[in-house]
């Protein structure tokens, strides 16, 4: 479920109790750790990447989408062979500047199905299983990665949005926010349950917490979700000038069976969106930071009957921020002619999605080979650095 | 009069009960899991049989409207849309059943058990969830501890949630043609979250699921599919299986593993801690094993020493409630259904949004995180958003439902002596009526039992 019944006021008073209670004064603690920054954005629902970055000078591409085509033809040329999506067209500045770039036919080892909720966990739990299970700790690989960076404590990473994000979620702590609805409770009503909570040592810091994200100020207005998004990207920037280092928080709405020129005319503004405003709102600090978008897999090449895609196999990954080497293509691509296809159906994979976020933390934060292939990913074969980082 | 067994073994006092609840100690309590719940009625959920029924019908309905290139739009009574309903009634049930409950102990009791060995979703599919809990804990919470495990092992829902569909002996006739293998994930979770937990190794995994290869589930009951059955012996914990009928070894291996010290201990450990404190006492723990090793796994023996230790009836309450049982104890506080829509601050439609609320408190309905359930422990649903979603359902449920009331009484009738002097100034000092009330039901003592 997306971000809705979401309050300009409750919104803004979040990230401002954040700053009240101290996450923002810390810059000694701060200053212990990496300046780099990271930011995944988990796209639930398996982002066709063959429709968002479209393979145009395939000679096999048109033929395999004539109705997808036809509702949203063309696409805005990025280099020889692929064109953008007319609906990310606010990103194009950021791929003249070098600060975006893409990697097509990526997949996770998971194969034994096309289960989204599969999917979805092996991706955020890092498994390298083709059945997706996931491993006896059952938590995630950004938490794992958080157990091995030097400095890293309770603030460096977070988690934004209405359910805790397993691929945030193990040993180490990491921050968990999200908006809530307004408080409809009088001043003086507040005030008593303030106190009856002060004085629970169970229950008092957590509800402290709590009402800090609903106390008041602000118009109260329920915005557009396009402008939540651009909020969010705001407010997650002053986040990361402050202690937090990783953060990730998921964007639905990619599952697009039908209608696919539709859906996603409607979704990838809102991407555009909140990179975007994550950019304007680090200024400086954008030259240390690389986004990463990850979803569960791609989907078939072949459109379906009604003018969509069903669940496939290689995905691509979008990337953006100062600190990547964009402006460029990555992965090997393998055609879309129907025999080099997985299963006659699907986008073949040819490189394991999970070795672009190991390299990214290899090169934001130090981890090393050893470490990325046994504890972060384990099983990995970390290969050779795709190089997307300068 | 102290509601303490209501709000420590049931959901709460409850306003439709009458005016205050009278005392119940153990007697009455253990009276409750083999008497017919009046209140629960109509929470009744359709079985197995039907929902299989409706799945061969809906996969048939699917391909003729295949074949016949039909695409006008499904009437109401469609296979497929009743199926939806179905499983919409059945996520709102899940909360509107202990709301409506007059066997709080009972109910309880359910929900520990279905949680114990729990299914979730998997994809979009969660038809057999809700018979899952009734024919697993609510047929069996009054019975043995093995029939319970057996019953759990063999559910269809759980041979899909846990992937046992898809294991393959790999040197069986399937295995060999086309080159499938064993999927462990049931065995492991068996050992490790259903039964035992401790005392048993990788081997015994691989083994139990080289034993369990070929269980199936339809509408014809459990069986076998020989095609995908893994010949030859197996050794499970030192035991030699495999040399019978498949469906006799797996059953016997449940034996053999629901008998097992290990297992005593961990099913005392859970229901003393999901009863008693996150930190359950350890002469407890030990009554408890000791209980259900000298009367083969008989539950209602653990019940009557669960109810019978002194740390049953301590006055203070130090377990959270679940967000279940939360927001069952709100809504029954004020004598509510839950399915009100028409009431002040409500959605005009939608009423209290109940899925949603769960969701926000951190218990999305049948979707828990994985296999070992929902945390039983305080501190797993202790975050600013979920505790900013129980003040807000708090402060709904008394705008909705406690326009007139008198805030005391209320405190009176769901916490009675329990409620303690600052919790009843605080009440008393609210501007509004269903202020005091919404300031009762936010408060940490009413989030506890």
């Amino acid at each position: 479920m997306p971000l809705i019944h979401l309050t300009r006021r409750s919104f803004l008073t979040c990230m401002g109790a954040a700053t009240a209670s101290g996450l923002m004064s810390e810059v000694v603690l701060a200053g212990a750790q990496s300046e780099n920054r990271l930011v995944v954005i988990l796209l639930r629902g398996a982002m066709d990447g063959l429709d968002v970055i479209r393979p145009l000078g395939d000679p096999d591409y048109a033929g395999l989408r004539p109705r997808i085509l036809e509702e949203t033809p063309d696409g805005i040329p990025l280099d020889g062979r692929f064109a953008l999506h007319p609906a990310l067209a606010d990103l194009l500045p950021l791929w003249q500047a070098g600060e975006f770039a893409f990697a097509h036919a990526l997949a996770l080892p998971y194969r034994a199905g096309r289960s989204h909720f599969i999917g979805q966990d092996a991706l955020e739990h890092g498994s390298g299983r083709a059945d997706g299970a996931l491993g006896p700790a059952r938590d995630g690989w950004l938490n794992r990665a958080l157990t091995l960076i030097p400095g890293a404590d309770g603030r460096t990473g977070l988690s934004v949005g209405q359910e805790r994000l397993l691929i945030m979620e193990g040993d180490a702590p990491a921050g968990h926010w999200f908006p809530v609805e307004e408080n409809l409770l009088s001043a003086q009503g507040r005030r008593l349950l303030d106190i009856l909570h002060e004085q629970d040592p169970l229950t008092g810091p957590i509800y402290a917490e709590a009402m800090n994200l609903a106390s008041a100020g602000g118009s109260g207005k329920v915005l557009r979700e396009a402008e939540m998004y651009s909020v969010l990207g705001q407010e997650l920037a002053r986040q990361l000038l402050g202690p937090a280092r990783i953060a990730a928080f998921s964007l639905n709405g990619w599952d697009t069976h039908q209608r696919q020129g539709h859906h996603l005319g409607q979704r990838l503004p809102l991407l555009a969106q909140v990179i975007l405003s994550l950019r304007a709102g680090l200024g400086a600090a954008w030259g240390k930071t690389l986004v990463l978008t990850l979803t569960e897999f791609g989907r078939t090449a072949r459109e379906n009957g009604t003018a969509g895609t069903d669940h496939g196999t290689g995905g691509a990954m979008l990337a953006a921020g100062g600190v990547l080497r964009g402006g460029r293509a990555f992965g090997a691509w393998p055609g879309l002619a129907e025999a080099n296809l997985l299963d006659r159906r699907d986008l073949m994979p040819t490189d394991d999605l999970r070795r672009y976020p190991a390299h990214a933390l290899r090169a934001l934060f130090g981890l090393d080979r050893s470490q990325l292939e046994t504890v972060v990913f384990p099983g990995l074969d970390l290969g050779s650095d795709p190089g997307f980082i300068l | 009069m102290t509601p303490l067994a209501q709000i420590r073994f049931g959901y709460g006092p409850s306003a439709s009960d009458g005016e205050a609840p009278s005392p119940i100690g153990p007697a009455a309590l253990l009276a409750q899991i083999s008497q017919p719940d009046q209140g629960a009625v109509a929470y009744e959920r359709p079985g197995l049989a039907e929902r299989f029924r409706l799945a061969e019908e809906h996969t048939a309905d699917t391909r003729r409207r295949r074949k016949e290139n039909d695409t006008s739009p499904r009437p109401p009574d469609a296979p497929g849309t009743v199926m939806k309903e179905i499983f919409r009634a059945d996520q709102l049930a899940f909360v509107l059943r202990p709301v409506a409950a007059r066997h709080g102990f009972a109910e309880r009791l359910a929900n520990f058990w279905a949680n114990r060995l729990t299914v979730g979703m998997v994809g979009s599919g969660g038809l057999f969830i809700e018979p899952f809990r009734h024919d697993v804990a609510r047929a069996h919470l009054a019975g043995r501890y093995e029939d319970m495990l057996r019953t759990a092992l063999w559910h269809p829902a759980m041979l899909l949630y846990l992937d046992q569909n898809r294991s393959i002996g790999p040197q069986s006739n399937l295995g060999q043609r086309k080159g499938l293998g064993l999927n462990e994930n049931l065995a492991r979770e068996f050992l490790e979250l259903h039964s035992m937990g401790t005392g048993y190794d990788q081997t015994d995994v691989t083994e139990l699921a080289r034993l369990m290869a070929g269980m199936k589930h339809d509408r014809d009951g459990p069986g076998i599919r020989s095609a995908a059955v893994e010949p030859g012996t197996k050794r499970i914990l030192g035991q030699r299986f495999g040399d019978d009928d498949p469906m006799a070894e797996i059953n016997r291996m449940v034996a053999m593993v629901a008998a097992r010290p290990e297992t005593a201990r961990s099913v005392a450990q859970r229901l003393a801690t999901h009863f008693i404190s996150d930190t359950p006492p350890e002469d407890l723990v030990a009554q408890l094993t000791r209980s259900y090793l000298d009367e083969g796994g008989y539950l209602p023996a653990l019940y009557r020493v669960l109810l019978d230790h002194p740390a049953a009836w301590a006055p203070t309450l130090s377990k959270l409630r679940s967000p279940q049982e939360y927001v069952a104890a709100c809504l029954r506080a004020l004598g509510l259904t839950g399915q009100e829509t028409a009431l002040p601050g409500l959605h005009r439609r939608q009423g209290f949004r109940l899925p949603e609320v769960m969701l926000r408190m951190g218990q999305p309905i049948f979707r828990p995180r994985g296999p070992d359930g929902w945390p039983e422990t305080a501190e797993d649903w202790l975050t600013a958003p979920m505790m900013a979603a129980r003040i807000d359902f708090a402060v709904d449920a008394a705008r909705a439902g406690a326009e007139g009331a008198d805030p005391t009484a209320v405190a009176e009738r769901v916490l009675g002596p329990l409620a303690s002097p600052t919790l009843r100034f605080a009440i008393q000092g609210a501007e509004q009526r269903w202020e005091g009330v919404a300031v009762l039901l936010g408060s940490p003592e009413f989030m506890r039992r």
